[in-house]
């Protein structure tokens, strides 16, 4: 790779089609039937310059082969490297090619962790008892699936270990991970080489390898489709011949790919011209030799110095949280994933997971949490545990990259945890005390930091890796206490170069008005430098401080987020006020056109107060206004949240009218009974509930008797309101027949009141043979029904 | 083949053109305030909130079929000529199922008495919209599978009460699928509740 980007295969599927494999076989047990035709494919693939050629495993995981009724899959492995061994003879290297088992694994699906590590140990262990020179996990959708796969295969043998996703065009996997979540994820647990595969044409995987290429510390893999699938004349076919296919071979070089491929349609012609264009091409070394970032199965957050200050939320802590103890105690996990989205809603980076409730198997907690976790919430986790066995077990079956809070320089921990964390590539937050206690001054703390650091260092950790905590003591104990804390935190910074953690709350215990204290605190080591804290990012003045210290602090670019925190605070998604130049009566007009549900009925009261009728301003601006309102919808220039909207305001506007409005005049039921009801059977109501609504404020009074109604409660309410219409809706075909009954009932009971119906399955002809009209909308209801009264 | 698949969640983002789209909006004729888009994309963040989707999915082969009739093993059948049509040139079936859960069909029903049914259309619309994507998303996730089989899913696919497919087979499907795992219920008129549940069956083709 220093001279030329690494040359993999291309497409063995489309080839073993070419050279007579039938559709709808096992590929992997008809090449072990046909050794010739597949090594004939290493073969040529090897001839067209390829370095490594992937054996035809591809499929070769007992969840497939037990579809084909093969149960040994260790052995159809091994055969098939043989296979490949035997047809390359040392003319390229081979790489043990493990894919998807097609199944979802948890947290994601129903098949257990373990049960895919085993899965794919099984044939890690075939693949390599045939000699396979290195591995490559590809195709992989799910991210937890290529860490099962990655981890089964690291757990079997030290050879050289590729991983490729598949990326849809919008840059994510199926399962919504992105390239740089990919990429942070897998080579923190130890991917030699990461990239992408398949799903797409060179062109949008430049992009992906782009998006990768200033976070890699391992090289990357572009093997991209020959082009996007097309069908043609019933077959699937891609679009690029071998040259067109090679000529955007430099651009992904360019991108930071420094070993390529071929995937669906390339052939080993897409291989050779491959391989030829970019033989002058000397592909970028990875600009990192590690990488402060901490990843979900969906999201990373990068810690590189500039970015703003993270707040890891800490309320997932059953300390003196009752609820959660209970929760946790009964295995529950709902407060908690509750709890999750509610930090993250509050603008939490991070969320700090605890399980500390005494007498409960803690291990069990925690893996089942994260991986509870893992589903509710994007945000990555840090796993906080006095013990290590539940941290262990949480970064196993954590998809992401996640922090460990924490590891001390106690023997025992260290002994512990830091083997844990290399192996799975952790991040952790690094508390400087040792077995001796805390010691009291930043220097002090600073020479513990440098000696665990030792320790990790033998372990392949850099700064990059952890977080040096400060150490948050209690003021009102000891008032030097947050001064030693902030020391602590700007060493780190400025001289020692790693990142930095406090856990803030604790700087206020035993005092009064603690949040004002919290912020402070926050402020002082923010401008210190500090990384991330571990807080309640639920405190409105905590996450103000914590957004304006990023401004102060350059660490938010162009005050965006500053900016958009102050909407949101201020309220952003609701209405404006009204046009202050406006006469009373054309702002309640302005306020129904507009939907200004929280406006109008200060505006109805303010044009009572200037001496309006109120007969008038219901009769001529407020009917005509919502008239307008339907005209608008019909006109499509209205969509549906607008015409509720207004018709919500109108409900309000004529509510503080309506007190106001002299006996006679009132527009409430003034224009008689309406019943409404969705018929038995069917659940589906809100079409209905915006008919009611339209009806209400065209002066109805609307009975509403609610979804999964009988046949006969609608014919006896019919009989104790005496309707002047009686409105029908259903959604399914099945229930729509109800409608007949219903009908058939009241003239059988010999009630002769005209019907309207409506519903998605509804239309105007099955209207017609049930007798009853038809309305498509709310608005055309109120037309309908107009004309039905009149 | 014929092993159930589940998705505890499937990660997609709303569609928003067909949530629009479904709200009635039409490019180029409804006009819109910047303030109404805002409240409508916190309407569809909410609703993403509230949606857990999950799915499952299950391959079988036909075991023999005619102009009216598929037949699968279990003595199982689904009478349907327009479905008989679509699977004219398959092999198996793949049947699906998703679900949106029922968080956001309670917050549908609270804001809807709450008197806040402009927040409650939205939400309904979105799990709507997002509940049929999660099929699309299935789909996606077996036709990658399916292409280095040398085969295919149907254009189409087709779910129960639509055409002549009855909407009683709803019945097989939540079986088969064991939706009841995910706590998708059957009521007596085969109708799924969460109500923001689907099913859908496609047909599974050789190329070439």
């Amino acid at each position: 790779m220093k001279k030329r980007p690494l040359i993999l295969d291309g497409a063995t599927g489309t080839e073993l089609q070419k050279r007579g494999m039938p559709a709808g076989v096992c590929p992997e047990l008809w090449c072990i039937d046909h050794p010739e035709v597949i090594g004939g494919v290493h073969a040529d693939y090897a001839r067209a310059g390829c370095d490594i050629v992937y054996t035809c495993t591809f499929g070769a995981n007992r969840f497939k082969l037990i579809q084909y009724g093969e149960t040994d899959a260790r052995s159809v492995n091994h055969r098939l490297a043989l296979i490949a061994k035997e047809a390359l003879r040392g003319k390229a290297l081979i790489a043990g090619d493990i894919g998807p088992t097609g199944h979802f694994i948890q947290p994601f699906g129903e098949v257990d962790f373990e049960e895919a590590v085993e899965v794919f140990k099984e044939q890690a262990a075939g693949l390599l008892e045939g000699g396979v020179d290195c591995f490559v996990i590809e195709t992989m959708m799910d991210i937890q699936e290529a860490r099962a796969a990655l981890i089964a295969v690291k757990e079997t043998c030290d050879l050289f270990t590729m991983v490729t996703m598949t990326f849809e065009r919008d840059g994510r996997t199926l399962n919504g991970t992105d390239p740089l979540t990919a990429l942070t994820t897998l080579q923190a647990l130890g991917a030699d080489a990461v990239g992408c595969n398949c799903s797409t044409g060179p062109d949008d995987m430049a992009r992906f390898i782009g998006a990768m290429k200033p976070y890699a510390k391992i090289p990357l893999i572009a093997k991209p489709n020959a082009g996007l699938p097309k069908t043609a004349g019933g077959r699937t076919v891609y679009d690029m011949d071998a040259d067109e296919f090679a000529s955007r071979a430099g651009a992904l070089v360019a991108a930071g790919a420094g070993i390529l491929g071929g995937c669906c349609g390339t052939t080993p012609q897409h291989l050779a011209a491959l391989r030829k264009a970019v033989a002058r091409k000397k592909p970028a070394s990875p600009l990192r030799k590690s990488l402060a970032a901490l990843s979900s199965a969906r999201k990373t957050l990068l810690l590189e110095p500039g970015r703003p200050l993270a707040v890891i939320g800490e309320s997932i802590n059953p300390t003196g949280r009752k609820a959660l103890q209970e929760d946790l105690r009964e295995g529950k996990t709902a407060l908690a994933c509750q709890m999750a989205r509610d930090q993250e809603a509050a603008g939490a980076a991070l969320l700090d997971v605890n399980v500390g409730v005494p007498g409960i198997d803690q291990e069990k907690a925690m893996q089942k949490l994260v991986q509870a976790l893992s589903v509710a919430t994007a945000l990555p986790l840090v796993i906080d545990s006095a013990k290590a066995e539940p941290i262990e077990r949480a970064l196993r079956v954590y998809p992401g990259r996640a922090l460990i809070n924490s590891i001390s320089g106690e023997k025992e921990k260290l002994r512990k945890l830091l083997p844990v964390a290399a192996k799975y590539g952790a991040m952790f937050i690094l508390l400087p005390l040792t077995d001796k206690g805390i010691p009291e001054t930043a220097e002090k703390r600073a020479v513990v930091v440098r000696a665990i650091e030792g320790q990790a260092r033998k372990l392949g950790f850099t700064r990059d890796d952890f977080l040096v905590d400060g150490i948050v003591m209690t003021a009102a104990s000891n008032p030097k206490a947050p001064q030693e804390t902030i020391r602590t935190v700007r060493w780190a910074t400025e001289t020692f170069g790693a990142r930095t953690v406090v856990g803030l709350s604790n700087v206020s215990f035993g005092m009064p008005e603690r949040k004002w204290i919290n912020t402070s605190f926050l402020a002082m080591a923010a401008a210190s430098g500090l990384t991330a804290a571990i807080a309640n990012p639920a405190s409105e003045e905590l996450m103000f401080v914590k957004k304006a210290a990023d401004v102060l602090g350059g660490r938010d670019r162009d005050a965006a987020a500053w900016i958009a925190h102050c909407a949101k605070a201020a309220g952003g998604g609701k209405k404006g006020a009204p046009i202050e130049d406006l006469p009373p009566d054309r702002k309640v007009r302005e306020a129904l056109l507009d939907g200004n549900r929280e406006a109008v009925a200060g505006l109805v009261g303010e044009a009572l107060k200037a001496g309006l009728d109120a007969a008038k301003l219901a009769q001529e601006i407020m009917i005509p206004a919502i008239v307008e309102v339907g005209e608008r919808f019909g006109r499509k220039e209205y969509f549906l949240p607008q015409l509720i909207a207004s018709g919500e305001t109108m409900k309000i506007g004529m509510e503080v009218l309506e007190p106001f409005l002299k006996e006679g005049l009132k527009t409430a039921g003034e224009r008689g009974t309406i019943l409404v009801a969705t018929v038995k059977g069917d659940i589906h109501d809100i079409g209905k509930n915006i008919v009611a609504l339209m009806l209400r404020n065209h002066g109805y009074q609307v009975v509403d008797l609610g979804k999964d109604v009988a046949a006969e409660r609608i014919v006896r309410e019919i009989e104790r309101h005496r309707p002047r219409v009686v409105g029908l809706s259903a959604l399914m075909t099945t229930t729509k027949t109800q409608m007949k009954a219903v009908i058939a009932l009241a003239r059988k009971q010999g009630e002769q009141c005209p019907f309207i119906v409506g519903g998605a399955v509804v239309t105007k002809a099955y209207a017609d043979s049930i007798g009853a009209e038809y309305a498509r909308d709310g608005v055309e209801a109120v037309q309908v029904i107009q004309r039905m009264v009149r | 083949m014929d092993r159930l698949i589940t998705f505890e969640r499937i990660t997609i983002e709303p569609p928003l053109e067909a949530i629009y789209r479904r709200l009635g909006y039409r490019k180029g004729l409804t006009q819109i305030k910047s303030d109404e888009a805002r409240a409508l994309g916190e309407s569809i963040e909410q609703a993403r909130s509230l949606i857990t989707l999950k799915g499952a999915a299950r391959r079988l082969p036909i075991l023999s079929k005619d102009s009216r009739q598929i037949r699968l093993p279990g003595n199982l059948c689904l009478e349907s000529t327009l479905l008989a049509a679509l699977l004219a040139n398959s092999q198996e079936v793949l049947l699906m199922g998703a679900t949106t859960g029922a968080a956001v069909i309670e917050a549908i029903r609270q804001y809807t008495a709450a008197d806040n049914l402009t927040r409650a259309v939205v939400l309904d619309a979105a799990a709507s919209e997002m509940v049929d994507s999660a099929l699309d998303w299935m789909e996606a996730f077996f036709s990658r599978d399916l292409r280095r089989e040398s085969r295919r899913l149907t254009k189409s696919r087709f779910s129960c009460g639509y055409g002549d497919l009855a909407l009683e087979n709803q019945k097989l499907f939540h079986d088969l699928l064991d939706l009841g795992r995910f706590g998708v219920e059957l009521t007596g008129q085969y109708i799924l509740v969460p109500e923001k549940s689907v099913t859908a069956v496609a047909g599974i083709e050789t190329t070439g």
